[in-house]
């Protein structure tokens, strides 16, 4: 390794968005060293060499090419429609990635108006502009996006480390794992045992408050948020913001069928699920069934 | 002559046409915002449990607030429904401090990323470097994620409570980031301990202090800016307290004569997407200075009496309440009463039908959200934010609050800095 390696050069641009991953990118508490390798082109807050002004003037080369939020053909930066931004910077990227759900799927905008897709994505079908680009964009979904996920992949792309992605080009790495992993509440999903209400540390939250976490992809509960919890953690349950299909319907109650959760943990056949809970439920075990810290026992 | 300036470095675009005399004194600016999603049409048909994740979405920097004040909006169409709901203390006060941790970090973020960054470019002084604050802005984010699981877009807080249910671990780890945000606050921001820096403002002695805010100070003293920014001297609070400032005198406010124009917006001819938020028919500022005031802070006060509504007092305004913020979460840890239950299970949604409204203090300023529910499902629903308070755009006769503040600035960057002391969000703005 060269003893001063060149700095990634990278543009931050951002489609129809709320800012929440930009914000949640400045909460990694590494983001020091990480920068210390990193040029930022163009930023929407952080110092870099060209504003948004010049950067749609002169739409430059770039190690890396990072867009947030969704995207929609006609909506304007700086005065110039999304489609003489976004393909012409693509095209001369190194690297592209969609970060957070709206850049990945569509997200919660594409909800209000059918021609926002995301930049690889449209939901589930590969149907953004940048479909011909596959190969070079990496999908970070997620709504926001975690710091961490993002400063990896990005110190993933200085290192020259081959990133494996799945399905939805999702590095595999982050998109393995399931929400549900690392949840503090397993043992209370292992033996079926719900949840009574909200704002308890007992219970699981999949069969009554709508936890998605079972079937949602992604490091929630093994690399936590802000580095000290998670939604599940808090108890509130997974919305599945990292899967094309967010934001579904009623998320704070579990859909059911014939009193079993209508979706299934991933990978698990119903028959299998039915199996294994009706021998779960049969046993009584007294020390899930009360509270996890008794003052008075 | 007519200049379109963009206005960058903001939460999202702002772009301000100005009307500038030869001398390039500003004579007027119309503040336009571009980007519009839809944010309330997307609400509606759906469960109104659902708005506690969907609107979060409006605001990277303030979703905390908009998941609050949707949550209040709950609560008060259950009361308008005719059931009760019980908040123990325990859940009013943590959702307490998480809503003034994502004020805090706002404020320090404006500092550093917007004020010192864009007063020093005017300058041609290198920027400071925004980093330090970042590293301390990510600890007040996750004082905030101890109790709602994660900063940003949390939906933690539900009709009835919240979903979290800390023990004296997590308030122990959030005191220790407390006292290290403070030290940070007193010694690199004010340069002075937090207990002091009223008295300084008080005492008109708070430019002589050494921290990066009175570098900011200095800057605006440079540029000929600190008694710039003027504006109506119309003040509104509507979360915190309901009460409004003008000619001197504090009055009780009544939310119903809050109202949206939108005659300037694309919809109507016009060629903005921004709405302007007018109470009683007039413009009316919202946010740090509004609070201080109204709030009566003593330090606020003070300057007020002595520079009226110029950038000064309402950059000190936005610190001051930074300070106020960090000691309110203090003592709200300190006492947090853990035996409570976090929440309290209320009727099903499904069986409410009414009119709710949730008002808060936003980064901002007073955020509304009102909708209609019938059978747990949203019918109709709308979004006022801080900023289309104090960012209106209005005609030459009626000027918005900020509009009025850049008028005779000397020239059109200096008028956008004004701009700025408002801390403009676009997303906001324009949901």
């Amino acid at each position: 390794m060269p003893s001063n390696p060149a700095k990634l050069r990278v543009i931050w641009l951002q489609g129809i968005t709320c800012n929440g991953n930009t914000h949640s990118f400045l909460n990694d508490p590494s983001l020091g060293s990480l920068l210390e390798s990193v040029e930022f082109i163009h930023h929407p807050l952080l110092p870099c060499t060209k504003s948004l002004s010049e950067l749609v003037k002169k739409l430059p080369k770039s190690d890396l090419l990072i867009f947030e939020g969704s995207y929609r053909a006609d909506f304007e930066r700086a005065g110039v429609p999304m489609e003489n931004i976004l393909l012409p910077l693509a095209v001369k990227a190194k690297h592209i990635i969609a970060l957070g759900s709206c850049a990945s799927f569509g997200g919660i905008f594409k909800e209000g108006d059918d021609r926002i897709t995301g930049i690889l994505f449209d939901k589930e079908e590969m149907g953004g502009p940048l479909r011909d680009l596959s190969k070079k964009v990496i999908v970070l979904s997620g709504c926001p996006i975690h710091p961490k996920w993002l400063s990896f992949v990005m110190e993933m792309i200085i290192q020259g480390i081959k990133i494996g992605v799945d399905e939805y080009h999702r590095p595999k790495e982050l998109y393995s794992y399931l929400v549900h992993n690392g949840c503090l509440r397993n043992e209370y999903f292992e033996w079926k045992v719900d949840s009574e209400r909200f704002g308890t540390k007992e219970g699981c939250l999949f069969y009554a408050q709508g936890c998605q976490g079972p079937f949602t992809h992604g490091s929630c509960n093994k690399i936590l948020w802000n580095e000290v919890s998670s939604k599940t953690r808090a108890g509130a349950p997974c919305v599945g913001c990292t899967e094309p299909s967010f934001p579904k319907r009623e998320l704070f109650s579990t859909k059911t069928y014939m009193s079993i959760p209508a979706e299934m943990p991933l990978g698990v056949p119903k028959r299998s699920y039915l199996a294994l809970a009706g021998a779960a439920k049969s046993f009584h075990i007294k020390r899930l069934e009360g509270k996890l810290i008794d003052d008075n026992a | 002559m007519i200049t379109h300036e963009l206005i960058e470095r903001i939460e999202g675009e702002a772009v301000l046409d100005f009307k500038t005399a030869k001398s390039g004194v500003v004579e007027h600016a119309d503040i336009r915002f571009l980007h519009f999603r839809g944010m309330e049409s997307i609400l509606e048909g759906r469960n109104a449990l659902d708005a506690l994740v969907i609107a979060p979405r409006v605001c990277g920097i303030c979703g905390h607030s908009h998941l609050i004040a949707a949550v209040r909006m709950i609560e008060n169409a259950y009361i308008d429904a005719g059931f009760s709901l019980t908040i123990t203390p325990k859940a009013q006060a943590i959702r307490e401090i998480t809503l003034n941790c994502e004020l805090i970090q706002n404020h320090l973020k404006w500092l550093y990323l917007v004020m010192l960054h864009e007063s020093g470019k005017l300058l041609a002084e290198e920027p400071p470097v925004a980093l330090k604050a970042l590293y301390v802005t990510s600890q007040v984010n996750q004082l905030c994620a101890l109790f709602s699981g994660q900063w940003p877009h949390s939906s933690y807080a539900l009709p009835g409570g919240v979903t979290c249910d800390p023990t004296h671990i997590e308030v122990m780890q959030a005191l220790k980031l407390l006292s290290e945000v403070e030290q940070f606050v007193a010694k690199e921001v004010l340069g002075c301990p937090l207990e002091k820096f009223e008295l300084h403002l008080k005492s008109d002695s708070h430019r002589v202090l050494e921290g990066d805010f009175s570098t900011l100070l200095n800057h605006f003293e440079r540029l000929n800016l600190l008694d710039a920014g003027k504006t109506h001297g119309r003040f509104l609070v509507l979360g915190s307290q309901s009460a409004i400032l003008s000619n001197g005198e504090i009055r009780n406010a009544d939310a119903d004569l809050v109202s949206e124009d939108s005659s300037q917006t694309f919809a109507q001819g016009g060629n903005t997407y921004a709405k302007n938020a007018l109470y009683n028919g007039d413009f009316y500022e919202s946010g740090p200075l509004a609070r201080a005031l109204i709030g009566e802070r003593e330090g606020i006060t003070a300057l007020y009496q002595q520079y009226s509504d110029s950038a000064q007092t309402r950059l000190c305004a936005r610190m001051d309440e930074t300070v106020k913020l960090i000691s309110d979460v203090r003592y709200l840890l300190k006492n947090l009463d853990l035996s409570q239950p976090s929440f309290v299970t209320p009727t099903a949604i499904e069986y409410i039908s009414g009119t709710g409204i949730g008002i808060i203090e936003a980064p901002r300023g007073s955020l509304i959200h009102r909708a209609r529910i019938e059978k747990g499902k949203i019918v109709s629903y709308s979004i006022i934010t801080p900023t289309q308070w104090n960012l209106g755009s209005g005609s030459p006769t009626n000027l918005g609050v900020a509009q009025r503040a850049m008028i005779g600035v000397e020239s059109i960057a200096k008028a956008s800095l004004i701009f700025r002391t408002f801390d403009v969000c676009s997303v906001c703005t324009t949901h």
